[in-house]
């Protein structure tokens, strides 16, 4: 059964039209992750899921049971801030307790569950103390336990980690992703770090002015893009573009002024389309030293010069131009490399895409 | 680089500055203190900044029990207890109403809250004159003219656009978030002010009474125009006091009366000032 449904949710301040048809079915136990650009309305909707803000139009369904028009504590769903939003004035079991005791929940069953949810993320030792007197990690851990502690059917999580130092967020990313397996509840989670979208998803809704430009598992968003603003905004660096000329269906290049012609997997379509000038779409780590694949058919030998060298450890990003633009390569260490020489690399097109030049759509 | 310990001729003509100020200040309230004590012989023949050279307590209680405030001859005592009834309650209404209002204009925007606020804010700069006629016709017709409860509803009404405009200006600083998270835990528009802003509103609370005490203990024009015989305050009372002379004038019962009239503003800044001045300044608090 389906845990939450978003159907045709538009949400419109005056002329400004913040979401503009959202459909969203989520199944039980499923880890949603809304990612885009700030401005893209993943807020609002997370927002109007809450029943913090009404839809101007469209229906919520909360397993099946039409939640439109129903108040924000009548939804059962619980949410985790960014700012966290702890009660300055209360304790952190008394944070934690609140949503119970507003529920009119009797006293020892407030304990008990206020002792498990501490249990659980290791709070235990903080009861008593108030909000100020916590560290940015226990705060993110108490909102969390606040939410916890109503064992909601669906939980938000709106940029939880976006306060937290890089470590701790990484940390706490784990231990998110820990938590969902062992709960197994619905979960919604807004971000704008596509990182924490890969690493934690189901299901990836990626929205881009009140549009959910594409929806699908991390797999799909990364190697399978709807369009190109999907293509960009998932992996770091991001996937290069390259504007290409097609010759028999092959993409032409220039590079170190040598002329290369590139084989593509969309070949057949491409060629019964008959564009001559599309986007060139290509991840950098398709383009790297050479080395064996199983699969030769889209392999190709070229020569680049590399202006930039960076190296990053387990990586090295190397920067040249095709075309005249920028592109991006991630080679190993081992390599190599040194910035101005000539280098001998492989470029891999298999999972190559294409893109309208015009809409920025995905050629297929 | 000034070093900490330099006292230049600047600094001095500062401190001399200040000190000049400060002491014309003073000296009103000296001699008022100092004339409060003495006997009218004293005054007649002596030196108006002279310490009392036989301090005496006739002035006072005369001032509080036995003074003539026009026909009556019984001292301040009773207008003082008027004032009391007057400024408890309208303090309290004011306040409590301030802080609800406050509260729904900094976190439950409606359709023209906006608005709303703005003309809450132009009654912060309605002079008292405008409001007399109006206000004396509306009491009339709610029968509550010369009563000590006109008084009040007229001193609630007015002091609600700042007792207002302090809350909501407070109540804005804390965070929109937790009113949404209380929402999302059950929390409905009484138990989210109960629970999330009344805890942390204890200096604008300070501030605000000390705020309407002040200007309601010290009001005159409500007091004399919707006051009768029986129920003036006691800055009305302290006027008649001083305009009516038997036999000569008694200058040190008219200082008393003035300083008994002033003494709980007084006794209310000293005591609770610095929470005056630190709900000023002071923001809610952080999540």
């Amino acid at each position: 059964m389906g845990a939450l449904l978003i159907d045709q949710v538009t949400k419109s301040f005056g002329e400004t039209q913040i979401l503009k048809g959202i459909d969203i079915d989520i199944q039980d136990g499923e880890f949603i992750i809304l990612v885009g650009p700030s401005g893209c309305g993943k807020s609002t909707l997370m927002n109007i899921i809450a029943g913090l803000e009404d839809a101007t139009t469209g229906r919520l369904e909360l397993a099946g049971r039409d939640v439109t028009d129903v108040s924000p504590k009548d939804r059962d769903i619980a949410m985790v801030f960014q700012s966290y939003a702890l009660y300055p004035t209360m304790n952190v079991a008394r944070n934690i307790s609140f949503g119970l005791e507003m529920r009119k929940v009797p006293k020892e069953e407030r304990d008990r569950v206020v002792q498990e949810v501490a249990t659980l993320l290791q709070i235990d030792h903080l009861l008593d103390r108030k909000p100020s007197q916590l560290s940015g990690g226990q705060r993110q851990r108490v909102a969390m336990g606040r939410a916890l502690a109503r064992s909601p059917r669906v939980f938000l999580f709106d940029e939880p980690l976006s306060n937290l130092d890089a470590k701790l967020r990484v940390e706490m990313r784990t231990e998110i992703k820990k938590l969902h397996k062992r709960l197994g509840t619905t979960i919604v989670y807004v971000t704008h770090d596509q990182i924490e979208a890969m690493t934690l998803a189901d299901r990836i809704a990626v929205m881009k002015d009140g549009i959910v430009q594409q929806l699908g598992t991390p797999d799909q968003i990364y190697n399978d893009p709807a369009n190109m603003f999907v293509a960009g905004f998932m992996g770091s660096p991001p996937m290069n573009f390259i504007e290409v000329e097609l010759e028999n269906a092959q993409a032409v290049i220039e590079s170190s002024s040598e002329r290369h012609l590139l084989r593509l997997p969309q070949a057949e379509s491409l060629a019964l389309q008959g564009h001559s000038k599309v986007i060139l779409g290509i991840r950098p780590e398709m383009i790297t030293e050479p080395k064996p694949e199983d699969d030769p058919t889209y392999l190709h030998s070229i020569r680049m010069d590399f202006e930039v060298v960076e190296p990053m450890g387990a990586d090295t990003m190397a920067i040249g131009h095709w075309n005249g633009t920028e592109v991006h390569a991630r080679l190993s260490p081992k390599a190599g490399l040194h910035a101005g020489e000539r280098t001998e690399i492989q470029v891999n097109t298999a999972l190559a895409v294409i893109f309208d030049k015009n809409t920025g759509e995905r050629i297929r | 680089m000034a070093s900490k310990t330099q006292f230049s001729a600047g600094r001095a003509l500062i401190y001399a500055f200040l000190l000049i100020m400060a002491l014309l200040y003073l000296t009103p309230l000296y001699v008022m203190i100092a004339t409060s004590f003495k006997d009218i012989e004293e005054i007649r023949s002596g030196n108006l900044l002279a310490l009392p050279q036989d301090p005496t307590l006739y002035a006072w209680i005369k001032a509080w029990s036995s003074a003539c405030t026009g026909s009556e001859c019984e001292g301040l005592a009773p207008f003082f207890m008027n004032s009391v009834k007057i400024v408890v309650p309208a303090v309290l209404l004011s306040t409590i109403i301030g802080a609800l209002n406050g509260y729904v204009l900094a976190k439950w925007r409606f359709r023209g809250s906006e608005v709303l606020f703005g003309m809450l804010l132009f009654g912060c700069f309605i002079p008292f004159q405008v409001v007399l006629l109006p206000m004396a016709r509306l009491l009339a017709e709610l029968g509550l003219a010369n009563t000590v409860t006109g008084l009040v509803l007229v001193h609630v009404v007015y002091g609600l656009a700042f007792t207002t405009l302090f809350f909501r200006n407070f109540y804005v600083s804390v965070p929109t978030e937790l009113v949404k998270a209380a929402q999302l835990d059950g929390a409905g528009f009484f138990a989210i002010f109960r629970h999330i802003f009344l805890p942390v509103s204890l200096p604008i609370f300070v501030v605000t009474i000390i705020w309407q005490f002040t200007q309601i203990w010290n009001d005159f024009l409500f007091g004399v125009v919707y006051s009768g015989p029986g129920t003036q305050p006691i800055t009305v009372a302290l006027n008649n006091l001083v305009n009516t002379s038997v036999g000569g004038k008694e200058y040190n019962v008219d200082m008393a009366a003035a300083v008994i009239a002033a003494l709980p503003t007084l006794l209310v800044y000293i005591f609770a000032g610095k929470y005056f001045v630190r709900g000023l300044t002071a923001g809610a608090v952080k999540g």
